[in-house]
């Protein structure tokens, strides 16, 4: 079953989503992945990443690097494995942002589709995404408009997966 | 009176109109630049925004909310959750969430029905 994972920053979402996949990894005996989504800019995303290499040491995980086109990994690896996303969030803002050109404002509706078919072809992966809609802040459009497609795929992912969840500060919040 | 509630762009309005089997010309969207509401519609959409002028005109928006609870009585009202990110440093926004935050403890107590919508999933509070 696919199991989607939403909340606030910083509030434990991605441990709680490893202690999800490792479970479903050794219940169902079946390989477990890793699919990293960040591109480093810089050497403080290097160390973010290199924090999250060293909090997954030891649970098992491979890593797979698919920061775009994120069907493309299910090509080179066993479709029946369990899949750790990690996160929705960074996926769109690749697609969205190329680091060279401009805005990709079709990203968010492409994504979807893709993800609606990852969720069909996997039935075994967590999604990760972010909670960054309850701001008392008034936007600019390009900002709002990452905030719309992030939505757009939250909402998608919530309909497609078996189970939906909110974390907060390491609490959990059953939604379906 | 209904009260549905979540962050922006949820699906609050989405799930309303499917729920309740609503018409377009059933809504009112509230606008950032003028104090009104059109209480002839079943939906008071966007209420956030009708908070956001009170808040630039000065006027208490709860007050005017109270004055018409009459005409609220049988009404969806749904207003976006924006008490939840990092303070504004602009003043405007700042009042603008403290009174979001005093209109919806009102609302809240006066709705027989309180929703909050997450990723599109409705959440029945009361």
């Amino acid at each position: 079953m696919n199991y989607f994972i939403s909340g606030g920053c910083k509030n434990g979402k991605s441990f709680h989503a490893q202690r999800v996949a490792k479970k479903m990894s050794e219940e169902n005996g079946l390989p477990l992945y890793y699919i990293a989504t960040m591109i480093p800019i810089d050497e403080e995303d290097n160390i973010r990443i290199d924090r999250h290499i060293s909090e997954r040491a030891g649970w098992g995980f491979e890593t797979i690097e698919q920061p775009v086109n994120i069907l493309g990994c299910l090509d080179k690896i066993d479709n029946k494995g369990v899949f750790l996303f990690d996160s929705v969030t960074a996926l769109l803002m690749n697609e969205m942002f190329p680091v060279s050109g401009e805005p990709n404002l079709g990203a968010a509706k492409k994504i979807a589709k893709e993800l609606e078919e990852f969720c069909s072809r996997t039935d075994n992966t967590v999604f990760v995404s972010d909670y960054i809609y309850s701001d008392c802040n008034k936007f600019d459009d390009l900002t709002d408009k990452y905030r719309e497609g992030l939505a757009l795929l939250d909402k998608t992912l919530a309909k497609a997966c078996g189970q939906v969840v909110e974390v907060a500060y390491g609490f959990t919040k059953v939604h379906k | 009176m209904i009260l549905i509630f979540g962050g922006a762009f949820q699906g609050k309005l989405e799930y309303v109109m499917e729920k309740y089997k609503l018409e377009d010309n059933q809504v009112f969207t509230c606008k950032g630049d003028k104090i009104e509401i059109d209480y002839s519609k079943k939906i008071i959409d966007n209420l956030e925004e009708f908070v956001y002028v009170c808040t630039k005109e000065g006027v208490e928006a709860k007050e005017i909310l109270l004055e018409n609870m009459g005409k609220l009585k049988d009404k969806i009202i749904i207003c976006d959750d924006i008490s939840q990110g990092v303070v504004s440093l602009d003043k405007t926004e700042r009042a603008w969430r403290e009174m979001v935050g005093r209109t919806m403890l009102m609302l809240g107590k006066e709705s027989e029905e309180v929703i909050r919508i997450f990723c599109g999933l409705p959440d029945k509070i009361k």
